[in-house]
């Protein structure tokens, strides 16, 4: 072979050898994955709340049969919102954007939604004065490096020194999980609070989170929701599974997104046949979902600080007019856990408001029930559909949210921010991507 | 990067007379990272607004430099460092997405040559390691949350053949046209998902495999003394 022939021969084979390899690659990758699906079947999503309506929106854009069937008379769950009372628009139910680094963020910048940082000051309710800052930095508690015990939030802030005048401060950080101190564990709250990635600055809508959903995500699949519709039982065991509600009338589907509370999984309100697995039943009763309510205070005067954080009623003030357009003075009361169950024991709008106004008062000399004008009780413990505020993760919990998110016989899939495993529970945008997360499982499940 | 780069040039230029042969190579890089691309995929799943899909990390333009130190042998032995940058990017409707992806490599190399035998062929054998970052970049600016640019870095282990031909120019300067393969079987990269997707662990693994295949052109200063 002569030197010509040799390179020739060589280049052909060395260019070769890389292109062939690298057309066959690209031929074989999609930037879309799922999008030739030849499903024909239909896929019955339970529950209209943000997970099982992003589930749908999902569905949609795949051009794949399905219907939505929601228990209450609305779709949204623990989005809401509440127009009259104030001037402007209120969430009775998730409220702040938690981070920019998360799919509805994207959704935001995608829409051109108005936001507003949330950047508004705190004021402490410790030893019964109202004080800018606390002796001891309550912080410490999340910048412990060595293994951090899987005990209450409750004993380890007191195992760490924080003792009794803190406890309603402590409690306040519970009530972020929407817990007790008592019950939410203080290994997973600072392992899932080191592990976020969403970011920490907290967004408000200028409409409401509610509005958002409605205008983006709904909008494409409000035909497919029907509405009073309280599922009862679901029957896995042939081909096709069959579900029946309180009125007794039945739907058939190929396939099932499971997207109601926690707590209505814990409970019997859904029977399955066959039978859940123990080990899912005991999963979902390991995972919490404590009592929670939002109650707003209209006030003629704003007498009130920003935030106001540690009363033994409520551990959390928030100044609602941040990051609103309106006038109106309107001071939420955020109650979680032991707060909001002491709260529902009372049995009245009325005896809850007075409550509130009562601890106002003793923090702001009188000038509560002074200028107070109304109130609007918005309690998920007592929503039948709901019964509580968010998921937590409890002592011992160890991988109960894994256990519980498994699909059931490619045919039964969970989803729901207490089904989100990437730490994301307790948000909209945590129940938006197990919604998304379960198309995709149920999807590869059919191509495998 | 510059200041990487310069430093690096001043020292081959110094330390020129010791080598056996001083390199310097432009080439275009396809890459396939399997996690990487189920991120990519699974943003592009999860958000149906989104009309012009995110493209996944493929084509890349890489630029590398290589010392072979002397030896009269036909195996020399050598230090190479390489940089190569791919990016992503999708306009939308209020939204451009822009993905970069800055790759270095740190390897040990391995130069057979035996001009009797095989021409001017060449072999090089390269194990090294692998880093790279990754920024996301939104409607033409820094996506920025907690103060800081969204970013993931990663860092893992790779192997690579090269095959050139050389082709005289000058008296002491060569070029070859190349071909390179290279795996690396593990690289970890524990954000990456984070800055694609924004999310952790739904889509893909905190590490990927990444398959790498690469032609270009290589300068070649040898000393043939
Ligand atoms: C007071 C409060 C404040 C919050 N604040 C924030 C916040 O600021 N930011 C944030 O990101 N998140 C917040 N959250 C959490 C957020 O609202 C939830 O994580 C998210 O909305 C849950 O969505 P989901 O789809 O998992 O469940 P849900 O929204 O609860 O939806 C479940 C749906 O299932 C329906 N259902 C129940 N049983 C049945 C049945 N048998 N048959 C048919 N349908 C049934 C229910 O009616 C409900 O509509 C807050 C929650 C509360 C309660």
């Amino acid at each position: 072979m002569n030197r010509l022939k040799f390179i020739k021969y060589s280049s052909i084979l060395s260019i070769g050898g890389m292109l062939i390899p690298s057309a066959f690659l690209s031929a074989c990758r999609k930037e879309s994955i799922l999008d030739d699906t030849s499903f024909t079947g239909k896929v019955i999503i339970i529950g209209a709340g943000a997970a099982g309506l992003y589930a749908g929106y999902i569905l949609k854009s795949k051009g794949i049969d399905f219907q939505i069937l929601e228990a209450s008379d609305t779709y949204g769950g623990r989005l809401g919102k509440v127009e009259g009372f104030a001037d402007y628009p209120l969430d009775l139910g998730a409220q702040w954007l938690h981070g920019q680094n998360n799919i509805i963020g994207d959704l935001i910048h995608q829409t051109n939604t108005k936001i507003t940082l949330d950047d508004s000051d705190e004021k402490f309710w410790f030893n019964n004065q109202l004080v800018n800052t606390l002796p001891k930095d309550i912080n410490a508690l999340f910048t412990r490096e060595e293994n951090v015990p899987d005990i209450s939030f409750k004993d380890f802030a007191i195992q760490e020194g924080f003792g009794s005048e803190y406890a309603n401060i402590v409690e306040n950080i519970a009530g972020d999980s929407g817990a007790a101190a008592s019950r939410i564990s203080a290994y997973w709250k600072i392992t899932e609070e080191e592990n976020w990635i969403s970011g920490d600055e907290d967004f408000k809508f200028q409409e409401t989170y509610f509005d958002f959903f409605d205008k983006h995500i709904v909008t494409s699949i409000r035909e497919h929701i029907s509405l009073n519709t309280i599922v009862n039982t679901i029957d896995y065991s042939k081909d096709k599974i069959e579900i029946t509600d309180s009125n007794n009338l039945k739907y058939t589907a190929d396939k099932v997104i499971i997207a109601v509370p926690i707590t209505i999984l814990k409970s019997s309100d859904i029977t399955f046949t066959p039978a859940l697995a123990t080990s899912k039943t005991t999963a979902f009763s390991k995972i919490g979902m404590d009592a929670g309510m939002k109650v707003f205070l209209k006030f003629s005067t704003n007498f009130y600080d920003e935030n106001i954080i540690g009363g033994s009623i409520c551990a959390a003030y928030a100044d609602e007019k941040i990051g609103k357009t309106g006038n109106s003075n309107v001071l939420l009361a955020f109650i979680m856990g032991d707060q909001a169950a002491h709260l529902t024991s009372l049995g009245s709008d009325s005896a809850i408001t007075n409550a509130l106004l009562q601890e106002l008062d003793e923090m702001y000399d009188g000038q509560a029930t002074a200028s107070f004008i109304s109130s609007y009780v918005q309690n998920w413990t007592t929503k039948p559909f709901i019964r509580g505020a968010y998921s937590y993760s409890t002592v011992g919990m160890g991988d109960a949210r894994k256990i519980a998110a498994e699909s059931i016989d490619k045919k039964i899939y969970f989803a729901g921010e207490a089904m989100n495993l990437n730490g994301h529970h307790q948000t909209v945008f945590g129940a938006a991507e197990t919604g998304y997360r379960e198309v995709m499982n149920l999807l590869n499940d059919l191509s495998s | 990067m510059k200041n990487i780069l310069s430093i690096l040039i001043c020292f081959f230029c110094i330390t020129k007379i010791h080598a056996q042969e001083l390199k310097g190579d432009l080439s275009y890089q396809y890459m396939y990272a399997k996690q990487w691309d189920k991120a990519i995929q699974t943003y592009n799943f999860s958000r149906p607004t989104i009309t012009n899909k995110q493209p996944l990390f493929m084509h890349g333009a890489s630029i590398s430099l290589s010392y072979i130190f002397k030896s009269p042998k036909h195996l020399k032995h050598g230090i190479l460092l390489s940089y190569s940058n791919f990016y992503s990017k999708a306009t939308n409707l209020n939204s451009s997405n822009l993905l970069v992806l800055h790759f270095m490599k740190l390897g040990y190399l391995m130069h057979y040559e035996n001009t009797e035998k095989m021409k001017g062929l060449y072999i090089e054998a390269i194990f090294g390691a692998n880093s790279s970052a990754l920024y996301r970049n939104l409607n033409q600016s820094a996506f920025i949350y907690d103060d800081t640019h969204s970013k993931a870095f990663s860092i893992g282990a790779e192997a690579s053949l090269k095959i050139g031909y050389y082709i005289k120019l000058k008296n002491n300067f060569y070029i070859s046209p190349f071909v390179c393969f290279a795996y690396a079987p593990y690289v970890y990269s524990p954000n990456t998902e984070v800055v694609i997707n924004q999310t952790k662990s739904l889509s893909s693994k905190n590490w990927t495999s990444i398959l790498n295949t690469q032609i270009g052109m290589a300068f070649h200063f040898k000393n043939n003394q």
